[in-house]
């Protein structure tokens, strides 16, 4: 699947071109993967989400910072792997004829620059829990819990946006088309969320509640999905 | 300088082109479209990037070879898919589940291909027998190719949840979304055959469609598990996703705690 090319070495400044978006050295990128890059970027994304991901988990419990830092960067990689077969096919039946590597690179590059970010952002999310009391039920009701969940939400979103923009700009170079890039990137994306959303609940809980235990994965990680939970808990709002 | 006898330069035999209706771009007009299909895995390389490939090629003579190597790629995805559905619930239905659904689907096939050379000829289109059967099993290789696009997806929602309602909704979104892109195939095909309009065509999709659902009906269980192989009444699919969908608790994984 990608090009071996061991006498290169691992070049950190290319992140910088992966976030500046520099399309024609990123369109190169995509059309020459090579095992050097491809190493590069998954090592970026383990270690800004896995900062990221500790930086979480570490308001309720150092064990769960350790945990969180695992399962974080887990979720990204076998959300990119799971759906990649699919990504694939989805690009030329929708215009863009990519090659199955190619495809791969692109979205793995678009969470390398997701990823980057999460890190970057990391040790600012570590201070704020660095500055929060301790969790307890008495912190999950206040203002403290509501403002960090805000600012996770916000970086997480920032993070994600950025990726999908510059994901969505390398495709529009590479197809031609601004059009068949945005079809392209909308199914790639509603894949990637469907199925991250649910491998997210099976590796639940990242910050994890003060009431029950830390651990790696909850006892009933394997039963029921995101999905049903989200619709028996509509049922319950309209039924309440 | 010039040489005595210039030897003219060897022009491959011109193939022509196959003229279609309207504003159409004729199919091989690409050199690339003439290029045979020599195996499967051209044959999907071709189906997913350069699907007026294998239109064009099923117009040649020795189309069949191209026609058994679509097939065989149909029944081998759908029986792989089937495994993953028969997942779900495990035991026999790990091998039941993908020989229902590899035989349903080709059982439905069958039953809807002289519907539509009828509607591909009450169209005005110019289409034999054979190029109607190799475009239905390029939908066929289509949607049962992107099925095991979606078999990681389904196989993480297997292992994950125990509702038998929700988990026949989600193959049958998965099994829809491909169906979509198969018939998108077809239809592409159907409008290079010179019809004067697809409103016949669009009546057979609806057909289709509705004969591949029963199917499903008429062969359950495919995802939950019963005592018999095949089902000892008859039901209409709507009735039989009323039923599953009114009976969670019942309808549910086997072994689970619900």
């Amino acid at each position: 699947m990608i090009m071996r090319a061991p006498a290169e070495k691992l070049n950190p400044r290319e992140i910088g071109t992966l976030l500046r978006g520099e399309l024609a050295t990123l369109g190169g990128w995509i059309e020459q993967c090579s095992l050097r890059r491809f190493a590069l970027h998954v090592g970026v994304i383990i270690l800004g989400t896995g900062f990221y991901g500790a930086a979480m988990g570490w308001w309720r419990d150092p064990q769960q910072a350790l945990f969180t830092a695992i399962k974080f960067p887990l979720i990204i990689l076998l959300t990119t792997a799971g759906n990649a077969l699919l990504n694939a096919m989805l690009a030329p039946l929708l215009g863009l004829n990519l090659p199955f590597r190619q495809s791969f690179s692109a979205i793995l590059m678009s969470f390398t620059v997701a990823a980057a970010i999460l890190g970057a952002f990391s040790p600012v999310m570590a201070f704020m829990v660095w500055n929060a009391p301790p969790m307890s039920p008495a912190a999950v009701s206040g203002a403290t819990y509501s403002f960090i969940k805000l600012a996770n939400v916000a970086v997480i979103a920032f993070a994600g946006t950025t990726g999908n923009v510059r994901l969505f700009q390398t495709l529009a170079r590479l197809g031609g088309s601004k059009a068949i890039a945005f079809r392209v990137l909308v199914a790639w994306l509603a894949g990637n969320l469907f199925l991250g959303g649910q491998l997210s609940w099976i590796l639940r809980p990242f910050i994890g509640s003060p009431g029950l235990p830390v651990e790696f994965f909850r006892a009933t990680a394997l039963h029921g999905n995101f999905y049903e939970n989200i619709f028996q808990t509509l049922l319950q709002i309209f039924n309440d | 300088m010039n040489e005595p006898n210039p030897v003219p330069p060897q022009v491959p035999p011109q193939i022509p082109p196959v003229m279609a209706s309207g504003s159409l771009r004729p199919l091989g007009d690409d050199p690339a479209e003439r290029v045979p299909i020599p195996n499967i895995i051209s044959a999907i390389d071709a189906i997913l990037r350069h699907p007026r490939r294998v239109m064009f090629q099923l117009r040649q003579p020795g189309a069949g070879r191209l026609i058994a190597m679509m097939l065989l790629v149909s029944i081998v995805c759908s029986l792989i898919y089937g495994v993953v559905v028969g997942t779900f619930s495990g035991g026999a239905q790990l091998w039941a589940a993908p020989a229902k659904i590899a035989v349903g689907l080709m059982i439905s096939a069958l039953i809807c291909l002289p519907s539509l050379y009828i509607f591909t000829c009450l169209s005005g289109s110019q289409a034999r027998l054979v190029e109607v059967f190799g475009l239905l099993a390029g939908l066929l290789m289509l949607m049962t190719i992107l099925l095991i696009g979606f078999a990681p997806v389904a196989w993480i929602f297997s292992q994950s949840t125990e509702s038998l309602a929700w988990m026949g909704t989600l193959h049958l979104v998965f099994w829809f979304i491909a169906t979509i892109f198969g018939l998108r195939f077809l239809e592409a095909g159907f409008s290079h055959s010179n019809a004067r309009s697809h409103a016949g065509f669009h009546t057979w999709v609806v057909i289709f469609l509705l004969v591949a659902v029963q199917m499903t009906t008429a062969l359950r269980p495919i995802l939950g598990t019963a005592n018999t192989f095949l089902p000892t009444e008859k039901q209409f699919f709507v009735s039989h996703w009323v039923d599953c969908l009114k009976a969670p608790a019942a309808a549910a994984k086997p072994g689970s705690p619900n």
